[in-house]
């Protein structure tokens, strides 16, 4: 696998791979941006041509803010960006050494992914999914190969967030994890190891945590104000449970709080009615102006 | 950072414990004077050096001066005889986190100070409204609970009991607001108030998953702190309260709930049964002792860089 010489900011002593990212939507692309930014040969790959220019327009747009920020040099963003290409040709992908799989939530279309690339691919390829709530070793059943697929978990943003969770299926090789580990670390992720369960470690704590903030919001042991205020200045959190849950989307706590409770049956993790109201007068956070606050613009993270 | 105040000028503080030394130090901070009651010499030697400590960290990280650590040490007057409280504006209670004890230094007090004077605990644990059962005037008493260290979190919950006047309510929120970055939050007289009856469930939830081998300790805080902004992670966390603290404050809230996320995971119990609290035995979940002076076996092929 990957071993560079010097951090993924250098030029010098690389050792590019090619990895393809599977999906082009918000965390496809950010992790392209991840890839690209460390001059792998990155090939960004979605089943929809418009999708895919969009994702490719986000990564052009998070160099050039790079460079404008003074956060990138002007000839390194252009390396990155050299390094991208898109594609909506399964066929492209065959010379990968790493598949980065980052299409919408879905087992049977992570699967039968996986399943098509087994036949283009060689089989030292490694298979990394994103997934946050399936199950690694169902998505890994898809493959013939299922040791060489690895449970890679971004955070939301991928260019700016360090962490990345890595889970392994029940078939996953110890070689597929240290190569996986090996090639974050050569990233410059940190990485932390967990098992194949519902929601990681973030999710796993996060949900039924902003899911007890809303019970207490419901139960009238604080207004919103008080309970953000009451966890920010206590617990070192950087802000409290309701901002958060703005950013997030009501929508998507739904969603991830849903698909962990139907797994595990445990009510900490099954959102709160609140959450139903809320999503369905269209409360769903900044990103549509209004949830616990009310905003005026629609940005999700400032300028 | 000092602000002069003419509402409730002279406190006393009982216990000098970890958090009345903090209260102590927050309240002199603000221009108050600060009449701490003990239980002798021994204890409020301790308690001043506890005090001087953390006044001396501050100075050195810079959020304190010299002259301010000197006029805070000289507003801090310790003693171990109760007469001494009989001019102070208010009282906070802050002495071991058992009923009886409580209830008996209360009693006391209440028929010590003047009747209209202000009576608070920090209880963290105990009902308000229970403790101001028995006292002359309940409607004079309320909760105040600040947050360990008490000088550097912002937060502080005001807790009304079932009889206590609103007045003291917006006493209370305005003496909060006068000590330096410190928030009021008005919270119910609920079992954990509303901070810990959201942060013990979520601590016992992460003890469980390590024992249940999700990930080690390490980066069970490192994905927390990583992935959600956490200044600490909760294991990190847990070792600075104490897993004793934290024991006895989840136990009484499970008593006082019957709620199953309260129930002290298996863990928990073994890891203070076996002394090892947190960071101040030295050995913890993320705290552990050097190898040279483990009393453990160590292979020296186990041994990591310190
Ligand atoms: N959004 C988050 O905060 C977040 C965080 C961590 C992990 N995840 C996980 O990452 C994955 C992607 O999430 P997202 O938010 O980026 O979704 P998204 O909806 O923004 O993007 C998904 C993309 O996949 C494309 N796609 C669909 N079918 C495809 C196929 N057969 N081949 C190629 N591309 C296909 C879609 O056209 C779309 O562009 C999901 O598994 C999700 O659970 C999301
Ligand atoms: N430690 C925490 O994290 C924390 C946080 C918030 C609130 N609290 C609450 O604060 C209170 C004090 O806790 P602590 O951690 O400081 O305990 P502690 O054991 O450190 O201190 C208690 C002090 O009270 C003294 N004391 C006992 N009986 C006394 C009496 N009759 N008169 C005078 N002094 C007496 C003891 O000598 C001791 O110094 C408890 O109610 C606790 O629940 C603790």
């Amino acid at each position: 696998m990957s071993t560079p010489t010097t951090g993924p900011d250098g030029l010098e002593g690389r050792d590019p791979r090619t990895v393809a990212v599977l999906g082009a939507g918000t965390m496809g692309s950010g992790i392209a941006v991840v890839m690209a930014r460390a001059l792998h040969r990155t090939i960004l790959f979605d089943v929809d041509e418009a999708n895919l220019q969009r994702g490719l327009d986000t990564v052009h747009g998070f160099f050039d803010k790079s460079v404008e920020r003074g956060k990138l040099t002007a000839p390194l963003a252009a390396a990155a960006k050299a390094s991208l290409v898109g594609t909506t040709d399964l066929a492209d992908l065959a010379a990968s050494d790493v598949v980065v799989e980052a299409v919408y939530e879905d087992l049977a279309l992570k699967k039968e992914l996986f399943g098509a690339l087994d036949d283009l691919v060689p089989d030292t390829t490694l298979f990394h999914t994103n997934t946050s709530t399936l199950s690694v070793t169902g998505i890994a059943s898809g493959s013939r190969l299922p040791e060489r697929v690895v449970g890679t978990h971004y955070c939301n943003p991928a260019p700016l967030m360090k962490l990345v969770e890595v889970a392994d299926g029940r078939h996953t090789a110890s070689w597929a994890r240290a190569a996986t580990i090996d090639f974050l670390e050569s990233l410059g992720k940190t990485t932390v190891v967990t098992k194949d369960r519902p929601g990681f470690i973030v999710n796993r704590f996060l949900i039924p945590w902003e899911n007890s903030c809303i019970r207490a919001l419901e139960s009238g042991l604080g207004t919103k104000e008080s309970i953000d205020a009451a966890v920010l200045g206590a617990l070192g959190h950087p802000m409290g449970p309701f901002r958060l849950l703005d950013i997030v989307g009501m929508d998507i706590h739904q969603q991830v709080a849903t698909r962990l409770y139907e797994q595990l049956r445990d009510p900490r993790f099954f959102p709160p009615p609140m959450v139903e109201r809320m999503v369905a007068a269209g409360d769903l956070g900044r990103k549509t102006g209004r949830g616990f606050y009310d905003y005026d613009d629609t940005r999700l993270f400032g300028s | 950072m000092t602000t002069t105040t003419t509402e409730l000028r002279h406190v006393g503080v009982l216990g000098l414990g970890t958090m009345g030394a903090g209260i102590a130090q927050v309240l002199a901070a603000s221009g108050r004077d600060v009449t701490v009651l003990e239980q002798d010499g021994a204890r409020i030697a301790a308690g001043r050096a506890r005090l001087e400590a953390s006044l001396d960290r501050d100075v050195a990280r810079g959020r304190t001066t010299e002259a301010e650590r000197a006029a805070v040490l000289e507003r801090v007057w310790c003693t171990s005889s109760l007469v001494d409280l009989a001019p102070v504006d208010l009282v906070v209670e802050s002495v071991s986190e058992d009923l009886a004890v409580k209830r008996a230094v209360l009693d006391r007090v209440a028929a010590t100070v003047a009747p209209d004077v202000p009576i608070v605990t920090n209880t963290s644990a105990l009902s308000v409204t229970e403790l101001a059962t028995g006292l002359p005037g309940p409607e004079r008493f309320a909760g105040l609970h600040f947050f360990n260290p008490a000088p550097a979190m912002r937060t502080v919950e005001v807790v009304p009991g079932l009889r206590t006047t609103p007045e003291l309510v917006e006493r209370l929120v305005a003496l909060v607001e006068s000590l330096a970055d410190k928030i009021a939050v008005v919270v119910k007289d609920r079992p954990g108030f509303l901070v810990n009856s959201l942060l013990l469930p979520y601590l016992n939830d992460v003890v469980q998953e390590l024992d249940d081998d999700l990930a080690t300790a390490e980066d069970i805080d490192v994905a927390l702190q990583l992935g959600l902004g956490y200044r600490t992670g909760p294991l990190a966390m847990l070792d600075l309260i104490g897993l004793d603290v934290h024991l006895q404050a989840t136990t009484a809230l499970h008593a006082a709930t019957a709620d199953p996320r309260y129930a002290p995971p298996p863990l928990l119990r073994q890891m203070v049964a076996d002394g090892r609290l947190g960071d101040k035995s030295g050995d913890g979940f993320r705290t552990h002792p050097s190898p040279a002076a483990s009393p453990r076996p160590v292979s020296p092929h186990d041994r990591s860089p310190a």
